[in-house]
């Protein structure tokens, strides 16, 4: 069973004369261990997609189908409950929460999961001692460089060992050397541990790590290639992390 | 996909490192609901304090009946003047024990420019009716020329035992301190019966009689036979307490309810106002909340948590400072006379917390209208 099937979708924004079609039946599958990379020009349609797909967005036509369960027909609740166990999310802004610790940020979808607070910190400090950020544990987000933050919300984005990672333009707001590396890490994580990673960005370099390669341009997926991952899917040793 | 139960903790965890994060925030909201629980509770407290005060002195005079004139229900707001041969009326009644004559009444005099009012009351030794509660200083029975007045009197206008005061065309030497008659604007003070009969100007009349009636008697029945002289109410102890207490009560309810309303609305607008501005503020962080999965229920609990808290931290120090004030102001103003009670401490608590949810309730609806795709924006 895929982990993910589009099937279909279209999203349009606004009626009547001013209705813009931002996704134009697209269909997708991603399987398990997938490292998809969705590329293409700003407005294309990449990150409407990536929401859908996330459930945070309701498609105008067409299906979304999570583990094979049709989206739609969940409630918003039940919808929160999916995008907690199934799903792990990294922005493009890291998007912390300013008040938490980097610990306790990694926590916190743990702990709305419902996990006591001792397992969570024990679940988190391993997490982010994983991606040597065990120095970093009681620091609060305003005092962590853009790559220290980008690995924290890749820490909380797979506390609840997700089966999907979806990731929006992860690089965009760090340099290029750690945005490369920050999501090669993520990539490898994920594929060590056979999840789904979707990938939306513009950068080129990220095929590297991609399965596979989708290019949408005005809402429609015009072009799948396959990616060059060369990754070994295992952990390297830490060095250079940002 | 079924909905868990709400980890309570993970909300409350989160809402307090909210609230601690913005320092001058939650000193606003603290401070605003501490100022609201200080004006509460000082009000209650005062108005507590003089209703049993007002009630203590009543509740001393031994008697299981006031006998009034008809119509008259306390002391201080319908005159009641009977006959001493009533007194023969009342102790051929069946089942009463003794009736003794009970004189007092409101007068004024002048002191350094201000009116003082005292509630003379004659005290009759031969009959042991009209002593003070308890005389803290000085004589305790006053001797013709003498009266006993209230210390919170004597001590707050400056009137020393042995001063003169101009009482009713006559002048009376301060023979002693008593307590627990202070009450509002006046106060009770003793003076002996003969020179009480000149002030009050009540020959062969006296304003209650005091009733007892003998053991394994029906007190409802006596009242019944007493009553049956037009002329004349029983009144019960308890209830003629309470009928002066309402003094207090008529006087104070209105300013108690509009200073109650003004602290609540004080208390729900800093608070809502606070919360409102931080839920605004955080409506990104709220938004990657909901994005990974935290419930809108969930987020309302983060919300209404951070409200409470801060009202709970608001009651805390407010109930404080209202006990180190109260307790304080008492020491140098004397007529500030409170009591807090326990149950006052805990309706304000419980009204404090209501505040609070109700005025997180406009944060709340703004955080339903929160989309989690915008986390997707930069």
């Amino acid at each position: 069973m895929n982990v993910v099937s589009v099937q279909d979708v279209s999203k349009t924004f606004g009626a009547g004369h001013t209705a813009v079609l931002a996704v134009d039946h697209v269909s997708l599958d991603v399987d398990a261990g997938d490292i998809v990379l969705v590329m293409g020009p700003s407005g294309s349609g990449k990150t409407t997609l990536l929401s859908m797909i996330g459930t945070l967005m309701s498609p105008t036509a067409g299906r979304v189908l999570i583990s094979g369960q049709d989206i739609s027909v969940l409630s918003a609740a039940q919808l929160s409950r999916l995008r907690l166990q199934e799903f792990g999310f990294v922005f493009q802004t890291f998007n912390l929460l300013s008040a938490l610790t980097a610990e306790e940020n990694v926590m916190m979808p743990l702990l709305t999961a419902g996990v006591s607070r001792k397992h969570a910190r024990v679940k988190a400090r391993a997490s982010l001692e994983k991606l040597q950020l065990g120095h970093r544990l009681r620091n609060l987000p305003k005092d962590l460089s853009g790559g220290e933050k980008q690995r924290v919300a890749i820490a909380r984005s797979l506390a609840n060992d997700p089966r999907l990672i979806l990731a929006d333009e992860p690089t965009a707001n760090l340099d290029a050397k750690t945005g490369q590396d920050v999501t090669l890490l993520l990539c490898e994580t994920a594929c060590r541990e056979n999840r789904a990673v979707i990938i939306v960005s513009h950068d080129q370099r990220l095929r590297t790590a991609a399965k596979r390669v989708i290019t949408i341009e005005d809402g429609r997926l015009t072009t799948e290639e396959g990616g060059q991952h060369d990754l070994h899917c295992r952990m390297h040793a830490g060095a250079g992390l940002p | 996909m079924q909905e868990t139960g709400i980890p309570a903790g993970a909300m409350l965890f989160l809402a307090v490192k909210n609230l601690v994060q913005e320092k001058t925030r939650l000193l606003i909201s603290v401070g605003g609901v501490a100022f609201s629980v200080l004006l509460i509770m000082s009000i209650q407290g005062l108005y507590q304090g003089w209703s049993n005060k007002i009630g203590e002195y009543i509740r001393t005079v031994p008697a299981d009946y006031w006998v009034t004139q008809t119509g008259a229900t306390d002391m201080f707001h319908t005159p009641s003047v009977l006959p001493l041969t009533v007194r023969d009326f009342l102790t051929g009644v069946e089942g009463v024990a003794s009736a003794k004559p009970f004189s007092g009444r409101r007068v004024a005099f002048d002191h350094n420019g201000k009116d003082i009012n005292l509630y003379i009351i004659a005290d009759d030794v031969e009959n042991n009716v009209g002593a003070p509660a308890r005389v803290v200083e000085g004589k305790a029975v006053p001797e013709r020329g003498e009266i006993i007045i209230d210390a919170v009197v004597g001590r707050s206008e400056n009137i020393r035992i042995g001063d003169t005061i101009p009482v009713a065309g006559r002048t009376l030497k301060v023979a002693g301190y008593s307590e627990g008659g202070y009450i509002l604007s006046f106060s009770f003070a003793f003076a002996t019966k003969d020179d009480a009969e000149s002030i009050l100007q009540l020959p062969g009349a006296t304003n209650f009689f005091l009733v007892t009636v003998k053991d394994g008697t029906a007190t409802g029945e006596v009242a019944s036979r007493i009553e049956a002289d037009p002329a004349v109410d029983a009144i019960t102890k308890d209830r003629f307490v309470e009928n002066n207490t309402n003094i207090v009560r008529d006087t104070f309810l209105p300013i108690i309810l509009v200073l109650l309303l003004i602290g609540i609305a004080v208390g729900m607008t800093v608070i809502g106002l606070t919360i409102f501005t931080s839920t605004i503020e955080k409506a990104r962080e709220y938004g990657v909340l909901k994005a990974i999965g935290v419930s809108n229920r969930q987020l309302y609990t983060v919300v209404v948590e951070q409200a409470v808290t801060a009202a709970v931290l608001g009651y805390a120090l407010g109930a404080g400072l209202a006990v180190v004030i109260s307790a304080a102001a008492g020491q140098y103003v004397p007529e500030f006379i409170t009591e807090i009670r326990w149950f006052d401490a805990g309706w304000i608590f419980a009204v404090t917390v209501a505040m609070a949810v109700v005025s997180s309730l406009l944060p709340v609806r703004r955080l339903a209208h929160i989309d989690p795709a915008e986390v997707f924006r930069a």
